[in-house]
């Protein structure tokens, strides 16, 4: 009898555990089934991220500045004459240099700072202090031969817009000058 | 008690990827959307690089972009000291990401950009040509641009301090 109790409470014990542990193994199994795998989406994921980082092809650092071509088609129009166009002439040295020559002067700019330099001091402009002959409204004319390459004469105009003048155009090709 | 150490000891290991699957997400929209507006400008080339530049950045609504295609380098030309120093011809022109004209049909391009501006008078030109480029090449284009009727056109070229060294020393 003394025997007895002890035992009845430790068969009931037993159950009462094995019936916990079923349970809680019940709750596991609910909580890993709520789990997605995601690895295998990251996989792809990344393997789609790297595929696209590689072929986008930036145009990286690259600019413009802005032209105003003389209106309609065909060679430049004559019909109202420039009083007295600046002529920048651009001529090709070797394969792939430039020579700078402004029509009406002697001693011409040698590079294209000096040339920005060379229009802003023939610049007649009393807002910033210039007292040239042209005013940022006169006609410049970029002139270059056909073989100039394109970096020069880019970089001839570019340096009649940083000496602020306004009205710049491109001439044909031809041996015009 | 020991269980509840258990189940910590095992739930710990688990990362939570959910925020790095957002960003890398975005990432990949970013990168496609990017693809998309960059292909228009694809086409390879080394633009002109200034001395002293006055060059703005243009954003990017109302862009239509014409690219003279220069002729193939064999090889990489960023390992050339003068990047001037290769033939300067072309053969077409594209305009936009689609249309391409060869020299000899660019009267076809004019009625396409007449048609650019009808549908959209705020368009902007973007004249995309390589440094190296003959002047002679660029002109026709250029008069081609005008005989639409378009008088602004922007010229591309590298902004300040980017872009290679196009030689040595310059003149």
């Amino acid at each position: 009898m003394a025997e007895q109790p002890p035992n009845q409470f430790q068969a009931v014990s037993n159950e009462d555990v094995v019936h916990h542990k079923s349970k809680r193994r019940d709750k596991k199994n609910a909580t890993d089934a709520m789990h997605l795998n995601l690895t295998s989406m990251i996989d792809v994921i990344f393997l789609l991220l790297i595929y696209f980082v590689i072929t986008a092809s930036f145009a990286v650092g690259e600019g413009v500045i802005t032209a105003n071509l003389p209106r309609g088609s065909g060679p430049a129009e004559e019909d109202e004459p420039p009083k007295r166009p600046i002529t920048i002439e651009v001529t090709t040295v070797g394969t792939a240099d430039a020579r700078i020559n402004v029509i009406g002067f002697n001693d011409p700019p040698r590079n294209f700072k000096q040339l920005a330099q060379f229009l802003m001091v023939h610049q007649k402009n009393p807002n910033k202090n210039r007292h040239g002959h042209y005013l940022p409204d006169n006609p410049v004319i970029i002139q270059p031969d056909g073989q100039v390459r394109w970096q020069h004469v880019v970089n001839a105009f570019n340096a009649a817009v940083k000496a602020q003048y306004t009205n710049i155009s491109f001439a044909q090709v031809g041996p015009s000058g | 008690m020991s269980s509840k150490v258990h189940k910590r000891g095992a739930t710990c290991p688990d990362m939570n990827m959910t925020p790095l699957i957002d960003v890398v997400f975005q990432l990949i929209i970013f990168f496609m959307l990017v693809n998309n507006i960059i292909s228009e400008e694809a086409v390879q080339m080394i633009v002109p690089k200034l001395d002293d530049p006055k060059v703005i950045e243009l954003d990017e609504g109302n862009r239509l972009t014409i690219n003279i295609v220069p002729e193939e380098y064999d090889g990489d030309r960023y390992e050339l000291d003068d990047k001037l120093a290769v033939s300067g011809f072309s053969d077409r022109v594209r305009l936009g990401s689609q249309l391409e004209f060869t020299f000899e049909n660019l009267h076809e391009m004019v009625s396409h950009l007449e048609d650019a501006v009808k549908k959209n008078p705020k368009v902007e030109i973007i004249l995309r040509a390589d440094a190296a480029t003959h002047y002679e090449i660029v002109q026709p284009v250029m008069e081609a641009i005008t005989g639409a009727g378009i008088s602004r056109v922007n010229l591309m070229a590298f902004l300040p301090n980017e872009g290679p060294d196009m030689r040595g020393k310059d003149n």
